[in-house]
């Protein structure tokens, strides 16, 4: 073991005194090398990075849930009926009958013109009921959120997001003023709390009201029916499969609606687990895409390896010869250029590593778009790079150590 | 890491090297060319052999196989009793290690390394540890009294100088025999007496020591002289009137 050593730093002190007697060279060499490690773990990088902010972004949504979207059943021309529809009803037999969901909350959207005296904003709005807030992890902080009370009443109260706050009031705290929603004067009852964007969409500019107020002032006309929905959220405890989950919500309202089995199912649910599964999905997509093109480069820095190992065979026949005279068996020559190869690629790699954190560093902090780079991919990459020293190098090593003694100490 | 061979280096019955019928042929156009043709001999320890022969006589070729650097085509090698014919690269590269020391006419020294570093190359091959390495490659660039030229590279060193730091490693591993091919081609004629001085020494001190040359001058120091021409030997006789060099180039100071 002590002899094995010794025999590969012996080894790698003569790859630091060949590369080092073609400095310029051995640097041109690592530079293909290096720009391959940092393409190749930036392109690692930018993939987790992607799927770390898809995972925030749904977390934010609320991790636990369920989304039912009734889908009504128009084929054939056949009347739907009551096929394809959501009430309240329906949610609250979700509630009463599926283990684990700890709330549902109903919801209407529509998009109102809001109009201040000094301002007016065009926003996407919800009418829902006290539990959407909580299931979707978008509370009120200030103020208060909407209760039973205004949903029973058709209370003409709002509650505002952030950014929409902002446009129509500035740095005015707005709870307790008036706006005029459609023509119809309405109070600010709170504000909801500050959630950011996703995927370029702004959450804040958003609005909620009682689900009775958006139905009767706003949206009745448009539904099928007076109780209906446009879709559905069921929020579930921690830890409760959603897979079982959105098995038992399909099955309580197949039941509901007398579905046979065979039937086109009219309701969609889907879950936020599928939501991850899919964006993970394609995260890992363009992850795999983005590695495929970056090993391009690694590929040619490769083939770099490749030919400057094989010029320095060739320079150093001699040398090559006279170690042979000397006594190296065949594994002595193959090993040392086999190491002079692998810290030509162990080098390159490094500083290719640490330039991919840098550029990693600088795009978290300046572009907000998380680049993270763990200790697994630092050690993987720089793994990588020494198994292309060896495989790139292999070639040229093997062909020096098979080299007669006498033929190479002829060469000139 | 060294497998130690199975013959003793004490086998003082055998002869230290000895060829059988020894041929080595090459193929050139369609004609085969005979360089080594048949050379049957031995060569006893504590010996001092010159090999002579005009370029193209075999005698750079009949060296090479008896150092294992070169396979015969036919015929046999046996090195202290030991026939090489069935070894495996590694066992050849083994004895090279341990048996013969080179020197050759364009000292092949490694640039950019330091003395020590060049004579310190075959105890590498044979697995000794850095500090040993270190102190016996300074032992043998001492007896070639080179002990100020420790640290410098070949650049900064005479030819005879650098001829000094190959002998040193050459006997580095404590060879049974020294191979010198065309020793002092590259050196003046004051220098060339220099190291003739040293090979003279060595073979005093027990050393069986075996030169290639071409050159009367140099071959008048040796015991021995064998001449090859057309791939055969053609004389093998003690020499009478020996050119004794050492009295000479202790005068001047080596």
């Amino acid at each position: 073991m002590e002899k094995w050593l010794a025999s590969w730093s012996v080894n790698i002190a003569i790859a630091f005194t060949a590369l080092r007697t073609n400095l310029m060279r051995s640097i041109l060499t690592m530079l293909g090398v290096l720009i391959g490690v940092f393409a190749v773990t930036l392109a690692v990088a930018v993939g987790n990075g992607a799927q770390v902010s898809v995972m925030q972004s749904i977390n934010s949504f609320g991790s636990n849930m369920a989304i039912i979207v009734p889908e009504p059943d128009n084929e054939g021309g056949r009347r739907s009926f009551d096929r394809g529809r959501l009430t309240q009803r329906d949610l609250r037999a979700i509630e009463r009958e599926v283990p684990g969901v700890i709330a549902t909350a109903p919801q209407l959207r529509s998009t109102l013109d809001l109009v201040t005296p000094g301002a007016n904003a065009t926003t996407s709005s919800v009418g829902t009921t006290p539990g959407y807030g909580s299931i979707t992890h978008h509370p009120a902080d200030r103020g208060r959120y909407i209760t039973e009370a205004d949903v029973r009443s058709a209370a003409r109260v709002l509650v505002l997001g952030r950014t929409t706050a902002e446009t129509l009031f500035g740095e005015f705290d707005p709870v307790g003023e008036s706006v005029r929603v459609d023509g119809v004067p309405f109070q600010v009852i709170g504000l909801l709390e500050e959630k950011g964007s996703t995927f370029g969409t702004d959450n804040d500019d958003t609005v909620v009201m009682p689900i009775s107020t958006m139905r009767q002032r706003f949206v009745g006309d448009t539904l099928p029916g007076p109780d209906d929905l446009q879709l559905a959220f069921a929020g579930f405890e921690e830890g409760a499969s959603l897979v079982q989950g959105k098995i038992d919500i399909t099955n309580v309202l197949k039941d509901r609606y007398r579905v046979r089995d065979g039937e086109i199912n009219p309701f969609r649910v889907r879950t936020t687990q599928e939501f991850m599964e899919e964006s993970q999905f394609i995260t890992g997509i363009l992850q795999a895409v983005l590695v495929a093109i970056a090993s391009i480069s690694l590929l040619v820095g490769g083939i770099g390896i490749m030919n400057i190992m094989l010029v320095s065979v060739t320079e150093r026949t001699r040398e090559i010869g006279l170690r042979m005279a000397l006594g190296a068996k065949r594994s002595d020559i193959r090993n040392q250029f086999l190491v002079e190869a692998a810290v030509l690629c162990v080098l390159g790699g490094a500083v290719g590593l640490a330039l991919a954190w840098l550029a990693g560093t600088a795009l978290t902090a300046y572009a907000d778009f998380p680049v993270p780079i763990g200790v697994g991919v630092a050690i993987g990459s720089l793994i990588f790079s020494a198994v292309i020293g060896l495989a790139f190098g292999g070639y040229p090593a093997v062909r020096a150590s098979r080299l007669s003694p006498i033929e190479a100490l002829r060469t000139e | 890491m060294m497998a130690t061979p199975a013959t003793p280096r004490t086998a003082t019955d055998q002869p230290l090297i000895e060829t059988r019928k020894l041929v080595k042929s090459y193929n050139l156009g369609g004609e085969t060319i005979h360089a080594v043709n048949g050379v049957s001999l031995s060569i006893e320890r504590g010996e001092y052999v010159a090999i002579m022969g005009t370029s193209g006589s075999g005698k750079s070729t009949f060296m090479n196989m008896i150092g294992c650097l070169d396979v015969p085509t036919s015929g046999q090698v046996l090195i202290d009793g030991t026939p090489t014919a069935s070894m495996s690269s590694d066992e050849l590269a083994s004895l090279r290690n341990e048996k013969i020391g080179f020197v050759f006419q364009q000292f092949n020294l490694l640039a950019r390394t330091s003395s020590i570093d060049n004579v310190a190359v075959p105890l590498i091959y044979a697995g000794i540890d850095k500090a040993e390495r270190r102190e016996r490659a300074i032992a043998k660039l001492r007896d070639m009294g080179l002990g100020d030229r420790l640290l410098n590279t070949p650049a900064k060193l005479s030819g005879g100088q650098q001829q000094r730091v190959a002998i040193a490693r050459a006997l580095v591993t404590e060879p049974l025999v020294l191979l010198a091919d065309e020793p002092t081609g590259a050196l003046d004629t004051r220098t060339s007496e220099e190291i003739m001085a040293i090979f003279e020494k060595l073979n005093a001190a027990g050393i069986t020591v075996i030169v290639v040359t071409h050159e009367d001058e140099i071959a008048d120091h040796a015991k021995r002289r064998i001449e090859f021409r057309d791939g055969k030997v053609i004389e093998d006789r003690l020499v009478k009137n020996r050119t004794v060099a050492s009295a000479h180039a202790e005068a001047e100071g080596v």
